[in-house]
């Protein structure tokens, strides 16, 4: 039955400008999920000038040839709509949610942005934009308690060539610098429709709506070949320890193993490591730590994993009076003890359990089905893979889960004291 | 080739069916709320407890939320850890949330688990433990978040506004509580407060899923049909007064920004001009497009983002506009507030309240597209004692809205000259910027917003 449910029925063709399309029609609620990603992230950003791409997703909400500044905004959410972008260390992505009726409004919006961008550009929109995502910056990372971490570990984990060793907003010294020229000539490079693919997902009629694609992104011209990202493969030749003062009460451990990308043979096995460690009130360092020995106030851990690489991390912040030190030692333990003495078939059944109903809790809302395709597209160039990727984790066995986490988590690491301040 | 220049016209809008909400009741008499949505195999249901913190002893501040955190550490046959296990065999996920006004614990999970699940629930709100190690724990970690709060200027901020709007009253302290109440809670103050407060008379239940109404009756008599608590217990409240205009800061030693709130009391959710007022928001700063979000985002770059709201406790209300400004704006975004504050009172635009009112009408299907979506509608109207019909008469409502009805919401509903003003971040640079703003001295405050000589 979670099969069926989990089986998605699309249309998936190309443009001759090389734009993919890809249909999910659904007649079960009035509304049109709208989602565009475009193969560029941080990761395509050169040391020097990062946070170009998440700057540039800010640029597209500023207007285009047809559509004054604020305009996106203004059109949705007149028609009722929601709207937004994000951008990760792979990717951007642009979306809209309307009432059904209003389908053609996002493909005219999207269109507009991916066809005439230039056009729209000017100096005060971007020194306006410098301005806000400072202040987006300021706002996430400097003024968070423990907001500077996350950049600290990275750009030790990974080399200073490596794309992921910078943030994704970027280094606030590189946003200030950017300049007219860079952007247009960011647009040129990685915004053509061969970089991008458009989902249309919900309450639409299919023939309608395919002749309204061709017409409104049809004549936008096809870009050069996007220029392939170099990367090298990681190794810490030694544990780093770095100690971090920030305006925090307790003091905070980070700790990051290199690991594989996604999709990769040991991926959904490393999610089920971190399930088994950390992620309820019975998984084994919550159990430990929080629970029994309380020694800290939270613990979490996660294998992020992305198109070039991965890392595994765990986070556990101590409780006053407990030394970083036991904690980390008491992590440690914990891991060895799982690599010598195996996981139980409840802590499998269990981590597993709770990943097959979320696959289907997560098909209630539309624009995460919709961005969920492109996901899915994107790594493994295949939409309908929800069923693949809940497989990937029902086939993984006891022993997969130990041999990866004895694969990577005996290696060298990235040590990160956050501590307060003297 | 087509027409770029002009935004495509809409089709003919798509109806959409309002789902249907059945008022039931329960054998021991607790209101059931049922709504059948079918499209996925899955049930949500919602145990809404009208026992927040403000029937926390004024001494024990924090005692409704440690309760919240403590009802599920432990309950029938099973200890803490081994009911979280019976959930997650299911692939059921079960949460409580908590405010001033409730404790709401809900729980998702498939159709064919459901009736486990629910045993399970009402083994919680029907057998808690409450051991003293279980408390001891839990206790011990909420004194460590409050420490840890100390960190993050956005909670003090608005802690601190809190305090000075809300005075005496219970709306004044976080739900969390404070270090020196907390640290006066012991086990047997969470055993009173399950008996008193958190009681079958304080509950709704609200179920939104694929079943019939005779299932959702039987299987939840069945398991809270016994419920038999029907003590009430009251408190009372009384609103405080709007007064002129004070500003007010908390130190944060080096931040680089500062967290802005500015507001004042408002009206409760059940004003005549509710919805009025909420066209009139949206125009000020209820969405992107709104003008203080315009004007100190898109026009002066001073922030990430800026917003109002009409905030809607059980028994008061407030208005609250809030950013998070470079420090160095801390003054300049202040006054630009103000501004708009006192231009929402003498100008609104036809088009702007034509736009308002499209935006409002034309996302309210949306609000229904998931199974927690609807059942936190009916939960708002539930927390108000609203009718269940102010959902189908919401749009019809807002289209009937005459234009000088929204300009007379702004008269009566934002007040320039009776701010409160709270700014956190750097003494030596905030103190000086708000002083140009008023022509006084502001006012510091500590972390809780209790006044500093």
């Amino acid at each position: 039955m979670t099969k069926n449910l989990l089986k998605i029925d699309y249309e998936k063709y190309s443009l001759a400008n090389g734009l993919q399309v890809i249909l999910y029609p659904d007649q079960s609620f009035p509304l049109v999920a709208v989602n565009v990603w475009y193969r560029v992230g941080s990761a395509n950003e050169q040391p020097g000038k990062t946070g170009f791409a998440h700057l540039f997703e800010h640029m597209m909400f500023q207007g285009s040839q047809n559509i004054p500044k604020e305009g996106h905004f203004r059109y949705v959410q007149e028609a009722g709509g929601s709207l937004n972008g994000s951008t990760s260390i792979d990717r951007t992505n642009y979306f809209e949610t309307v009432p059904a009726n209003y389908f053609e409004l996002p493909l005219w919006l999207e269109s507009d942005r991916m066809g005439f961008m230039i056009p729209g550009l000017t100096q005060e929109k971007l020194d306006n934009q410098k301005d806000v995502v400072m202040n987006e910056r300021r706002q996430h990372y400097e003024n968070q308690p423990y907001g500077m971490a996350w950049e600290k570990l990275f750009s030790n984990l990974f080399s200073a060539d490596h794309p992921y060793s910078w943030p994704t907003i970027g280094w606030m010294e590189d946003i200030a610098k950017f300049e007219l020229d860079d952007v247009k000539n960011f647009f040129r490079t990685y915004y053509c429709p061969n970089n991008a693919t458009l989902v249309v997902g919900g309450n639409f009629n299919v023939p309608r709506t395919k002749d309204l694609i061709e017409k409104y992104f049809e004549n936008i011209p096809k870009g050069i070949t996007v220029p392939e990202i170099k990367i090298f493969r990681q190794n810490l030749s030694e544990t780093k320890k770095i100690i971090l003062e920030d305006n925090v009460q307790l003091p905070r451990i980070y700790l990051a193993w290199h690991t594989e990308k996604a999709f990769s043979t040991n991926d959904a096995a490393l999610d089920i490591l971190s399930d088994i460690l950390t992620s309820s009130k019975n998984a084994r360092l919550q159990k430990s730590l929080v629970f029994e020995k309380q020694i800290v106030q939270d613990i979490s851990s996660f294998q992020y994993s992305a198109k070039l690489d991965g890392s595994f991390i765990i986070v556990s912040t101590a409780k006053p009076g407990i030394e970083l030190e036991v904690v980390k030692n008491e992590i440690e333990n914990g891991i060895t003890n799982l690599i010598s003495n195996g996981i139980t078939d409840d802590e499998l059944m269990r981590a597993k359990n709770s990943l097959k109903s979320s696959y289907i809790y997560s098909l209630q809302k539309l624009d995460l089905i919709v961005d969920h395709l492109n996901h899915y597209n994107f790594f493994l160039n295949e939409p309908d893979s929800f069923v693949f990727d809940l497989s990937r984790y029902e086939n993984v066995t006891r022993e997969q889960v130990v041999e990866a986490a004895k694969k990577y988590l005996l290696n060298h690491k990235v040590e990160l004291n956050v501590v307060p301040k003297e | 080739m087509i027409d770029r220049s002009t935004a495509p016209a809409p089709g003919k809008s798509l109806l959409f069916n309002l789902p249907e909400v059945k008022e039931l009741e329960l054998a021991n008499g607790i209101k059931l709320f049922f709504v059948r949505k079918e499209k996925l195999p899955i049930i949500f249901t919602d145990v809404l407890v009208l026992a927040g913190s403000k029937f926390d002893p004024p001494n024990k501040r924090g005692l409704g939320y440690l309760t919240s955190l403590l009802i599920d550490e432990g309950a029938g046959e099973y200890d803490s850890l081994q009911l979280s296990d019976e959930f997650e065999k299911l692939g059921s996920i079960f949460s409580i949330t908590s405010n001033h006004d409730l404790i709401s614990m809900t729980l998702l999970s498939m159709k064919e688990n459901f009736s486990r699940s629910l045993e399970l629930l009402s083994k919680i709100i029907l057998t808690p433990r409450f051991e003293e190690k279980d408390f001891t724990r839990e206790k011990k970690k909420v004194l460590d978040r409050i420490l840890q709060l100390k960190d993050e200027p956005a909670f003090i901020a608005s802690t601190a506004f809190e305090k000075i709007l809300f005075g005496e009253t219970y709306y004044a302290y976080p739900e969390i509580g404070l270090e020196n109440t907390v640290a006066e809670i012991y086990n047997n103050d969470v055993k009173k407060f399950y008996q008193d407060i958190f009681t079958a008379a304080n509950t709704k239940l609200i179920v939104v899923g694929n079943l019939t109404e005779e299932e959702a009756v039987e299987q939840f008599n069945k398991y809270l049909g016994s419920w038999n608590s029907f003590i009430k217990t009251y408190v009372t409240f009384e609103m405080p007064k709007r007064n002129p205009t004070k500003l007010f800061f908390v130190h944060k030693e080096n931040s680089a920004q500062s967290e802005i709130r500015v507001g004042h009391i408002a009206k409760k959710r059940d004003a005549a001009d509710y919805i009025p007022t909420r066209i009139m928001n949206t125009i000020l700063g209820g969405q992107f497009s709104s003008r203080i979000n315009h004007n100190l985002r898109e026009d002066k770059g001073f922030t990430y983002g800026a917003s109002s709201v009409y905030q809607y406790y059980q028994d008061a209300g407030s208005f609250e506009v809030s950013t998070a400004v470079n420090i160095e704006n801390t003054g300049a975004s202040v006054s630009e507030i103000i501004k708009e504050l006192e231009g929402i009172r003498k100008n609104i635009s036809p088009e702007e309240i034509e736009f308002a009112k499209s935006y409002l009408i034309k996302q309210f299907p949306s609000r229904f597209e998931t199974y927690s979506q609807v059942a936190k509608n009916i939960e708002q109207l539930l927390i108000h004692k609203l009718s269940i019909n102010e959902l189908a008469d919401y749009t019809a409502k807002i289209e009937a809205t005459a234009n000088e009805d929204v300009n007379k919401s702004a008269l009566e509903n934002v007040f320039p000259d009776e701010l409160v003003v709270v700014a956190v971040g750097d003494r030596e640079k905030v103190s000086a910027q708000l002083k140009n703003v008023a022509g006084n001295d502001a006012i510091e405050l500590d972390n809780n917003g209790n006044v500093l000589n």
